[in-house]
């Protein structure tokens, strides 16, 4: 089980990002609406490539560091909570 | 040989056009040369089980061309789709029965699959032998969405791909004296991708980029990678995101890029400058489209005209223009153009019919058809804006008349049957279209219609 506050930051910052999202990528849904397992390409959120890169682009500004192509990003991409999680870990700012 | 033309029977191209020595691709792992890559090819072309036809799902440039050139030496072709929905594939298994897909790792798919792996030390029958293709030689099938909204096969053959991309090797000034480095952040199975940073380097003295290309810090570290002369094979809405990241390339960096090219959409001017400004560059468009391939290019900041390539010809035909090449059957544009001599042309726009968003083209027609089909929907009608192609967030959007279904039952409908980039980002519904008596929807009664659900 995840710690109490340590749930409490992710939270945070999935709450965040989910506002990110939704006012980079001009989308209609509300961030709360966004659940935070969904995926964010194909089904769930119907994201696609051209906003991934604008998405790290956004994400660069907010957090302070790049994301990359590896064998992570797929899975970073994955949900919100993963991207959160990922955010979290590597943010600078 | 299977397929060659009448006219085709005597020319030839050699499956690489390269010496052995020569490096094909560069990526985390090294250099992949001719030799190397010509073994890998005839390694997988005897180890391919036996199919009429072969889906290249390779996402790593090299795993790609191998198993694209593999399928050359046993003389079949491959199936290239950018799109890879389960709706798709499933619907490229039907029609293409027995297809089997060629993949680097084990995926999900509605078909049968060969895995492959660069690294297997299986003998190679062939050795490294680089036998010489016929011309007719069907090599590749690539996909357009028809008005129908059903993909629309178009073919390609060995000598049509091997000519062209010496065509591009001759505009673009590649010399074999300093082969230049290619960092391309285009899929190679998209008809761009595929022509720059697949063929090029079997035709061309370059080497290309294998390792990601995709995030700002991928293009940096690949640009560092490689030795110059760097070329960047990109996108309007990547150069953007590029530029406003604030990649670190200059003319007097580490990794001065020497030419960018560009292709999928218009690049406006005032963008070209910017890039050519902050990198010290020479940024240039190409201009083509899957059913023909790149038949034209221009310096953004210096030129208005596009310049057909050396061996393409464009000809006035019945409804429009159509285009003439070595080893490929003469083809229409979907764009309207005008003639500026022989060999020079202005766009004047496109067909009406047609969206395109990440370099994917689309029929608002077929678009159409497919949400009338949805169980619930009574009338409907994909509407594109007019900044589609410029603003990095704008997407289509539809308006449905069905009063028993959501706007996210519509969306959940149409995912896995068209392209997700063509999804609507809004479906917007309605208790009717305002179709005039020929049940045609006037313009401005769309836009109407627009601003008030944008009051919402």
């Amino acid at each position: 089980m995840i710690r109490p506050e340590s749930a409490t930051a992710h939270e945070t910052t999935e709450r965040e990002l989910a506002r990110l999202i939704v006012d980079t990528l001009n989308l209609e849904d509300r961030p709360e609406d966004i659940r935070p397992e969904a995926p964010l390409f194909g089904e769930g959120l119907g994201l696609d490539s051209i906003d991934a890169l604008e998405l790290s682009l956004a994400i660069s500004k907010a957090y302070g560091f790049e994301l990359k192509s590896d064998e992570a990003s797929r899975r970073v991409f994955a949900s919100l909570r993963s991207l959160a999680a990922h955010i979290d870990t590597h943010r600078r700012k | 040989m299977p397929g060659a033309g009448p006219a085709a029977h005597a020319a030839c191209f050699p499956l690489v056009g390269r010496a052995a020595g020569d490096i094909l691709f560069r990526g985390p792992e090294g250099a992949f040369t001719a030799k190397d890559f010509l073994l890998a090819v005839h390694r997988l072309a005897a180890a391919l089980p036996q199919s009429g036809h072969y889906l290249n799902l390779c996402q790593d440039r090299r795993h790609f061309a191998v198993a694209f050139a593999a399928t050359v030496l046993r003389g079949q072709v491959s199936l290239l789709t950018s799109d890879r929905s389960e709706a798709r594939l499933r619907r490229l298994a039907e029609r293409f029965p027995g297809c089997c897909a060629v993949t680097e790792e084990a995926a999900d798919l509605p078909l049968p699959q060969h895995r492959f792996a660069l690294h297997s030390a299986s003998p190679a029958p062939g050795g490294m032998d680089n036998p010489m293709i016929p011309a007719g030689q069907p090599a590749a099938l690539v996909f357009t969405s028809g008005s129908t909204g059903e993909p629309v096969a178009h073919g390609k053959s060995w000598g049509a791909l091997a000519t062209r991309s010496a065509a591009a090797a001759e505009r673009f000034g590649l010399a074999p004296a300093a082969p230049a480095s290619i960092v391309g952040m285009v899929p190679p199975q998209h008809m761009y991708g595929f022509e720059t940073t697949i063929l090029l380097p079997l035709h061309a003295p370059v080497s290309v980029w294998c390792g990601p290309a995709f995030y700002k810090a991928d293009v940096e570290q690949a640009l560092a990678a490689v030795p110059g002369p760097r070329v960047l094979v990109t996108t309007p809405l990547q150069l953007r995101a590029l530029l406003a990241a604030g990649i670190r390339i200059s003319s007097e960096g580490i990794a001065p890029v020497e030419r960018v090219i560009s292709a999928t959409a218009p690049l406006y001017r005032d963008l070209a400058g910017d890039v050519e400004r902050a990198w010290g560059t020479s940024v240039c468009e190409i201009y083509g489209a899957t059913e023909v391939g790149s038949i034209a290019s221009r310096r953004t900041v210096a030129e208005e005209d596009w310049q057909v390539y050396p061996s393409v010809r464009l000809e006035p035909c019945l409804d429009g223009v159509q285009v003439l090449a070595p080893y490929a059957e003469p083809t229409g544009l979907n764009d309207e153009v005008a003639f500026a001599g022989t060999d020079r042309f202005s766009l004047l726009g496109r067909k009406t019919d047609i969206v395109k968003l990440a370099g994917k083209r689309a029929s608002l027609a077929g678009l159409n058809r497919i949400l009338n089909e949805i169980d619930g929907v009574q009338d409907g009608l994909f509407v594109a804006p007019d900044d589609l192609e410029e603003r990095p967030t704008a997407r289509l959007l539809a308006y449905v008349v069905a009063p028993e279904r959501s706007s996210e039952d519509i969306l959940a409908a149409l995912r896995g049957r068209i392209d997700p980039v063509f999804l609507p980002r809004r479906v917007v519904r309605v208790d009717g279209l305002p179709r005039n008596e020929l049940g045609k929807l006037p313009r401005q009664v769309l836009a109407t219609l627009h601003d008030a659900a944008g009051r919402d």
